[in-house]
């Protein structure tokens, strides 16, 4: 294996792993703080059996996403030197900041986890929901740095060097709010969507159970809210996506010649070589409308840019479409599910709705794996867009596919370890009757 | 002490502080942390389960907490002295793997044996996992703060073995990862002494940590014979540099203080005592040290003042270390003592 594509890959196995930890640290205290802020104010044990039960599954994806986010702050460093020494004063900035939300985090689940009855309610309710808006500006800060990548500001690059440093504009990069706004809403979306299938399923098993039922009604609001939000913001990313990254927007629609009327290619697959989609299926001039705004604007295709630099079509069209089509499903089943709370609560536990619930659970995550995936590989291949490229940017050392083999191996197994914990975790729930 | 040359941007010095202080407390917190689990290996078959609930309950709300001072330190070394992060990623990829191999296995079997749901076979396990991770981590992390030393690293390597193997793989930098190990097991085993009931297991872990002191001058003499392995005349350096001197003279002036301390079983006396032995051996380190963060082969060593970003780059990390302390540490301080007061120690949910 090539040291270049071990090392990528080593990339993607840890920040796909990461990212689902992540995610669920940041949307999971909300949940909690909802169902916590009902016990406190109704008294009904239901809420606090509800949260303290949430609280010990977290816990273990806490630790989890802590661990690989503190090696991920190393091997960016292992495996991509050159980019972290030039990007390091430019972007370090939403790290250095990073660095204290995390801090404050951990100290805030601390407290949170082991508070029970040790400090007052309401304080104790306060820290769970200080877990949560300090998990959300890590999130929020780390994708600046990435949104930099995307759209390279704050720095002048004058013969292979920066010049003219001004970390604050390349904090706040002209990508930032989209991209930013765009990961939080799909943290909400792939975690209240996966809490809420599962005590979906665990309901349409047992019917009676309080306690699953209101889990599942406050996991699925939350989802449900950010899944009708993330269109619109998806929207906003792509249409800036139309202008700072064109041919990434090409890519990802796998649109080949620059045009005006340019129609959307829903499905198929990209054929490099014919320049043309094979199996798809074409609506005229939405894309223009949706790149630009304007059924007649022009889109610019991949014919504008030198072959070789194309990402891999692909998987960037492909993951593309299965991002899309995850998050459509998920905001249809919004819809249904806010307009039966609304009209008719009742059917909400119907066993259909349930179902429809139930299989939606990896759906969310899904989507934001698939998200990922169309940002970085569809930059290749660039690291820093425009400035820098992924094989520049690579550490020296050979032999990389042993670290790339150890890590995926690690992830592998801590993977089937907290799927193992999580079914003993919901066994237990499941035999103490809640 | 070398000259200081002039012109560098006050908000070095801040940096500079805070990269010794986030050290200081990674290795106190971080390094009792890390000693608890390093015990559990050597705390004998009587009372294991009871042993492992101190150490369960004195760790539980403040590991995390914890391991971000390492956090802290990557940032201000990847964002204030780009060159040295990068050139220490670089050369030492491989102990920094199996170090981060450590943290993972560390962090989550610590987690996975107090919250699994079923408490059975699978704490053989978790307990295993944390305890030799507990023992491993640390001595990667002594290898790699050793091997900025003894001058191995390179830019220019001539093979895999000279550029990626050799700069760690020498006496200096693996006998400070033994060093490491015994301090940290020093320091936990004076953190629990004040976090049991008295009683047995109080007791042991004072007998633990005159054991790990003892086992740390032993190991500290490995580091002069290692660093004279490599090259580096300790010895000299330290004779050379009066602060350096006042430093290792209070830390072996304490030590016969901390061993009666022990044994009487004082609490907070051992650990102030322990801990402001820590202090001292980091304050003569880098007495001695200063400026040089990484020693090059070549020649051009990588130092606090040629390798540090540009001002408005040390600005801003600078402010953003200023603010996040003060908010960091309101709240680390409300952690400690909501969860290390006496009256705290005894209930846990």
């Amino acid at each position: 294996m090539q040291d270049l594509l071990a090392a990528r890959s080593q990339m993607a196995v840890s920040l796909g792993f990461h990212i689902v930890f992540a995610s669920i640290g940041m949307a999971m205290p909300f949940l909690m703080a909802v169902s916590h802020f009902r016990w406190l104010r109704t008294g009904n044990p239901v809420y606090r059996d509800l949260t303290k039960s949430w609280s010990r599954g977290v816990a273990i994806f806490f630790a989890t996403g802590a661990v690989s986010g503190t090696a991920l702050s190393f091997e960016l460093g292992l495996l991509w030197p050159k980019f972290m020494e030039h990007a390091g004063p430019i972007i370090g900035m939403p790290f250095s900041w990073e660095g204290t939300a995390f801090f404050l985090e951990a100290i805030a689940l601390g407290l949170f986890l082991y508070g029970w009855n040790r400090i007052p309610p309401w304080i104790h309710w306060g820290v769970g929901a200080a877990v949560g808006i300090t998990g959300v500006l890590s999130g929020v800060f780390v994708v600046c740095a990435n949104a930099w990548m995307n759209s390279p500001a704050g720095f002048a690059w004058v013969n292979g060097q920066a010049v003219d440093i001004d970390p604050f504009r390349a904090m706040f990069n002209p990508a930032w709010k989209s991209q930013t706004l765009h990961m939080t809403l799909a943290a909400f979306e792939a975690t209240g969507f996966a809490v809420g299938g599962l005590h979906a399923l665990l309901l349409w098993r047992r019917p009676s159970s309080a306690f699953h039922r209101e889990a599942f009604k406050i996991a699925l609001l939350i989802g449900s809210v950010a899944a009708l939000i993330q269109p619109l913001s998806g929207d906003r990313l792509a249409k800036g996506t139309a202008v700072r990254q064109p041919m990434k927007l090409a890519a990802m629609e796998a649109h080949f010649r620059t045009e005006r009327c340019a129609s959307l290619m829903i499905g198929g697959i990209p054929d490099a070589e014919g320049k043309c989609v094979r199996y798809g299926i074409r609506l005229p001039y939405l894309l223009s409308y949706l790149a630009h705004g304007d059924f007649q604007a022009e889109v610019k295709g991949l014919e504008e840019f030198p072959e070789a630099d194309w990402p891999p079509l692909s998987i960037v069209h492909g993951a593309f479409q299965i991002m899309v089509g995850a998050g459509s499903a998920l905001a249809a089943l919004s819809l249904a599910f806010l307009f039966l709370s609304w009209k008719r609560p009742e059917l909400l536990v119907h066993p259909r709705f349930l179902i429809a619930a139930a299989l939606s659970t990896p759906l969310g995550f899904l989507a934001l794996e698939a998200g990922w995936t169309v940002t970085e590989v569809g930059r290749q291949p660039w690291i820093i867009y425009g400035i820098m490229r992924t094989r520049d940017a690579l550490t020296p050392m050979p032999g990389l596919v042993y670290p790339f083999l150890v890590f995926s191996a690690v992830y592998l197994f801590l993977a089937l370890v907290v799927s193992w914990l999580m079914l003993r975790h919901i066994r237990a729930v499941e035999k103490s009757g809640a | 002490m070398p000259e200081i040359p002039a012109g560098h941007p006050f908000m070095l010095w801040v940096v500079i502080a805070f990269l010794g202080f986030s050290l200081l407390l990674y290795c106190l917190m971080g390094g009792a942390d890390f000693g608890a689990g390093i015990l559990e290996i050597f705390m004998g078959r009587e009372n294991r389960r009871a042993q492992r609930e101190i150490v369960d309950r004195a760790l539980g709300p403040v590991w995390e907490a914890n391991h971000m001072w390492l956090i802290l330190m990557v940032v201000i070394l990847f964002m204030g002295f780009p060159g040295v992060y990068s050139r220490v990623s670089t050369n030492l990829h491989l102990p920094l793997t199996a170090m981060l191999m450590g943290i993972i296995a560390r962090g989550c079997a610590f987690t996975f044996r107090h919250y699994d749901a079923v408490k059975g076979r699978s704490q053989k396990p978790y307990n295993l996992f944390f305890a030799y991770a507990s023992l491993w981590t640390p001595f990667w992390l002594g290898v790699v703060t050793g091997a900025l030393v003894p001058g191995g690293m390179t830019m220019e390597p001539t093979g895999y073995l000279d550029g990626y193997v050799r700069p760690w793989l020498r006496p200096f930098p693996l006998a400070l990862g033994l060093f490491t190990i015994c301090l940290f097991a020093l320091l936990a085993a004076v953190y629990l002494i004040g976090e049991s009931p008295a009683g047995p297991i109080r007791k042991r872990f004072a007998r633990r940590a005159v054991a790990a002191s003892a086992a740390a001058v032993a190991s500290g003499g490995v580091v002069f014979w290692g660093a004279e392995n490599d090259g580096i005349h300790l010895a000299l350096k330290f004779a050379g540099s009066l602060p350096a001197i006042a430093c290792m003279v209070a830390a072996t002036v304490l030590m016969p203080v901390l061993w009666v301390s022990l044994t009487r079983e004082w609490g907070w006396g051992s650990r102030i005592l322990a801990g402001g032995q820590i202090a001292l051996i980091l304050a003569a380190w880098f007495a001695v040290q200063f400026p040089v963060l990484v020693r090059m082969r070549e020649g051009r060593d990588l130092t606090f003042f040629n390798a540090h970003a540009p001002a408005a780059t040390l600005n801003q990390l600078g402010w953003a270390l200023i603010v996040g302390a003060a908010l960091i540490l309101p709240a680390l301080f409300y952690l400690l003592r909501v969860f290390k007061t006496e009256s705290a120690a005894r209930d846990i949910d």
